[in-house]
């Protein structure tokens, strides 16, 4: 056992240098090396892998981590994981933004000139609060589910994911109460100071990386070591055999929650992070197939992994933002063909989820007790040849 | 076998990335690309596939180059992206984020024609008004949400320039206008004495839902209620009826656009209410184009609003809308069939009139456009067959123009063009 730990510990060692180094790279790169490169580098990067595609990957990677906590350690299927990015990105609207114009509070924020009016909390703040009161929710919404199971719990939360977005769509006017501004969003969100010295603007797509990197760096180290801890050996236990978890002294109403709350904690965070990003934020974003794209991330990249999980959200965010467009333009371009590329995204989505699901079920990076268990019978079977 | 597969997907990959490294057109100083900014996945892609057609065509027949008054012959490219994404299935704001970092980056890119919602406009405008060399122009040839140019919600439109100049133009006529117009014409020719408006919760629907409800007691008749309908219902038979309960209501005003389970709408109002001469039934541009709509049996009869010229009027008038249609049936096998395709191609006319007027840089053409007295586009060449202005302050058009069409045997027929009051 202690072998196995050290040989996992190893590789997350590995895995986070290597992390680190592409994130260093990635900012020389969008930060010097294109600026003051050739025209023809400037183009190939802005086409393929541009600053605002990555952030937003990063966006993604905090999501995916989140609902891995909650699917992929815990094994409790969520489908409705797109409302705690909601609520996140709102609670960064309420409080990075002059729309709540009967107040004027500002705490550390960084309103723009004509704009002071309304509430202006730090970005730090912000992050804290947003994922302090996802969590709340995540709780609220996991504590009718404790007693469910696969398909119930799963339309539970399907259901939860399609209140929250409808409740900010139709939140123009609660009582005259403006909760959300309806489907015209709220804009302009205050831009981020960095580290106290400077304030990010639009085209401070490099700095606004190192932030999101930063974050996302946070809630890959608390995935792991949650993982690694009493209690994400708890979650494990719950996943591979709840009454077996339960007999052994599991509380499995504590354990569960626990996996809601850290699960939609991320959520919260990937929702500022997301409003900065767009510098705003607008309830039509927040439909099913965004909970399913995030779910697919984890189920490809490999349930339970860390870093599965990040390579499959890098994957399909990038194919879904911009890969297969450029690739697209490409080939049209380099064979004078007009075939409408993107059309074909949900064809490979499916494809490639039906392709995994025949011939890797634990996903493209699986973790190590998820391959075990997904292989188990045939094991069995060689032994027995 | 091995081995040729792997030299053959060498070959590809290699072939592939040259073409991806070669593409770019440089960044010449007398190379201009001029791009558009619309959602080309989902429903509204072909439409806008259209547009980009019509786009293209336009500066093909120019060929592909304009002259400024100072003599400078400026070379023109075009250049389309999606501001939508498979997985939304219309447009996206994070999409729409990253195209306004591209437009900016993009150093040959001098202008945008765009975007065809609102909502994205509102992330991309406020970009492109901090670009380093800009402010960068975009001028729209379907935005008709008001806030975006004028007074409408707190905080608008300043919110949108943060460098106090404007950038943003466009050459459609507002939600205000249409809503305001389809009041009038219910009043005037349909002799209506009570509405009830519904809109679709959307930036769109709600602003020209509301536009006609304020309109309307101005013209005598009576809101009998406005709610917003839930796009996700399966059916709007207790709304219906409710409707039918407060008694006296002829007419339905629906804010909202076909893809917001307009379908449905329009069904259980004739379901409940009658048919749509009983009880009339008024839509806004929203539901222009849509040949579902169109094919529905409850749609016959009702009452359309566009805000601008319909593409079909616009082409029997003849002139330069009618031979540009010629000429893309030519290269397309098919007429021009929506309007805000007719309107795309007027958007590029007012960039091209810009360019003609600037020093070729981008701030130069936004300040063309927008500055002083701005540019105007002769009626001999525009494509909506009268002198195009936007008005330098705003960016509005200064043309107040609306159409009444209505669905008759499975077409929308234009009724009669409508000047907004």
């Amino acid at each position: 056992m202690t072998g196995h730990k050290a040989i996992e510990d190893r590789s997350n060692r590995r895995w986070a240098i290597g992390f680190t180094a592409v994130a260093v790279f990635l900012f020389v790169l969008y930060h010097w090396i294109v600026p003051n490169g050739p025209s023809w580098l400037h183009d190939f990067v802005q086409g393929w892998f541009s600053n605002a595609n990555t952030n937003e990957m990063i966006v993604y990677i905090i999501m995916a981590l989140g609902l891995n906590v909650v699917v992929g350690y815990a094994g409790l299927l969520d489908l409705g994981f797109v409302a705690f990015w909601a609520i996140g990105g709102y609670v960064a609207g309420w409080l990075m933004s002059s729309f709540l114009g009967n107040f004027k509070i500002n705490i550390f924020g960084n309103p723009a000139p004509g704009l002071e009016m309304g509430i202006h909390v730090t970005f730090w703040w912000v992050l804290l609060a947003a994922g302090g009161f996802c969590a709340i929710w995540g709780i609220i919404i996991g504590a009718p589910t404790l007693r469910l199971k696969s398909d119930y719990l799963a339309l539970v939360t399907l259901g939860f994911g399609e209140i929250i977005p409808q409740v900010f769509i139709n939140g123009q006017d609660i009582n005259g109460f403006n909760l959300s501004n309806g489907n015209q969003g709220i804009t302009p969100i205050d831009p981020i100071r960095f580290f106290g010295f400077r304030n990010l603007g639009p085209f401070d797509l490099d700095y606004k990386f190192v932030i999101y990197a930063v974050i996302c760096a946070g809630m890959v180290m608390v995935s792991l070591r949650l993982r690694q801890g009493r209690l994400g050996r708890a979650w494990l236990a719950i996943r591979e055999d709840e009454l077996a978890a339960s007999m052994m002294g599991v509380p499995l109403m504590r354990t569960k929650l626990a996996a809601y709350a850290v699960g939609a904690f991320s959520g919260g965070l990937g929702g500022v992070v997301f409003a900065t990003h767009i510098n705003g934020i607008f309830a039509e974003r927040f439909n099913f197939s965004i909970s399913i794209l995030i779910l697919a991330m984890v189920v490809l990249g490999g349930m339970g992994n860390v870093w599965g999980v990040m390579v499959g959200a890098i994957v399909l965010s990038w194919i879904n933002g911009i890969g297969l467009q450029q690739f697209g333009n490409t080939v049209n371009g380099a064979f004078n063909t007009n075939i409408d590329f993107p059309s074909f995204n949900f064809l490979i989505f499916g494809s490639l989820l039906i392709l995994m699901m025949m011939f890797r079920r634990e996903g493209f990076i699986p973790e190590a007790r998820v391959r075990l268990v997904m292989h188990e019978h045939e094991d069995d079977n060689e032994e027995v040849h | 076998m091995n081995k040729t597969l792997k030299g053959a997907a060498l070959a590809a990959t290699a072939g592939l990335l040259l073409a991806a490294c070669g593409g770019s057109s440089g960044g010449g100083g007398k190379s201009l690309t001029i791009s558009s900014d619309l959602p080309l996945q989902g429903t509204n892609k072909d439409q806008n596939t259209e547009a980009n057609n019509a786009m293209q065509l336009y500066l093909d027949q120019i060929g592909n180059k304009v002259t400024a008054k100072d003599g400078t012959v400026y070379s023109l490219n075009f250049k389309a992206y999606d501001d939508s994404t498979a997985a939304k299935g219309s447009w996206d704001d994070a999409q729409c984020a990253k195209n306004a970092q591209d437009h900016v980056a993009n150093a040959a890119e001098i202008a945008v024609m765009g975007t065809f919602n609102s909502g994205c406009a509102k992330i991309i405008v406020p970009i492109l008004n901090q670009d380093p060399n800009g402010p960068m122009l975009m001028v729209s040839n379907a935005n008709t949400n008001p806030g975006l140019t004028k007074a409408w919600d707190p905080g608008e439109p300043q919110k949108y320039y943060p460098t106090g100049k404007r950038n943003y133009g466009r050459v459609i006529a507002t939600d205000d206008f249409q809503g305001a117009g389809g009041a009038q014409f219910a009043a005037q020719d349909l002799k209506v004495k009570k509405c009830y408006v519904l809109d679709d919760n959307s930036t769109y629907g709600m602003g020209v839902a509301k536009a006609f409800a304020d309109a309307a007691p101005g013209q005598g008749i009576t809101v009998a209620g406005m709610e917003a309908y839930d796009p996700k219902q399966p059916n709007y038979s207790a709304l219906f009826n409710k409707i039918k309960g407060i008694g006296g209501v002829d007419c339905i005003y629906v804010g909202a656009t076909y893809d917001m389970n307009g379908g449905q709408i329009v069904k259980d109002k004739v379901g409940v209410l009658g048919d749509n001469q009983q009880v009339k039934l008024i839509v806004p541009d929203g539901f222009v184009g849509y040949s579902e709509f169109d094919n529905l049996p409850e749609a016959q009869g009702a009452y359309m609003t566009f805000s601008g010229l319909a593409a079909d009027s616009l082409i029997k008038r003849g002139g330069k809308p009618a031979s540009f249609n010629d000429a893309f049936q030519k290269k397309y096998g098919h007429s021009l069939q929506n309007s805000y395709s007719i309107y795309a191609v007027a958007a590029l006319q007012v960039i091209l009139a810009g360019i003609e007027a600037s020093d070729g840089t981008r701030a130069g053409l936004t300040s063309a456009v927008l500055g002083g007295s701005g540019v105007t586009v002769p009626a001999d060449i525009s494509m909506l067959g009268k002198e195009i202005h936007l008005d330098p302050a705003t960016g509005d058009t200064t043309a107040h123009d609306m159409t009444i069409l209505t669905v008759s045997n499975n077409k929308e027929v234009t009724l009669k063009p409508w000047t907004v009051q």
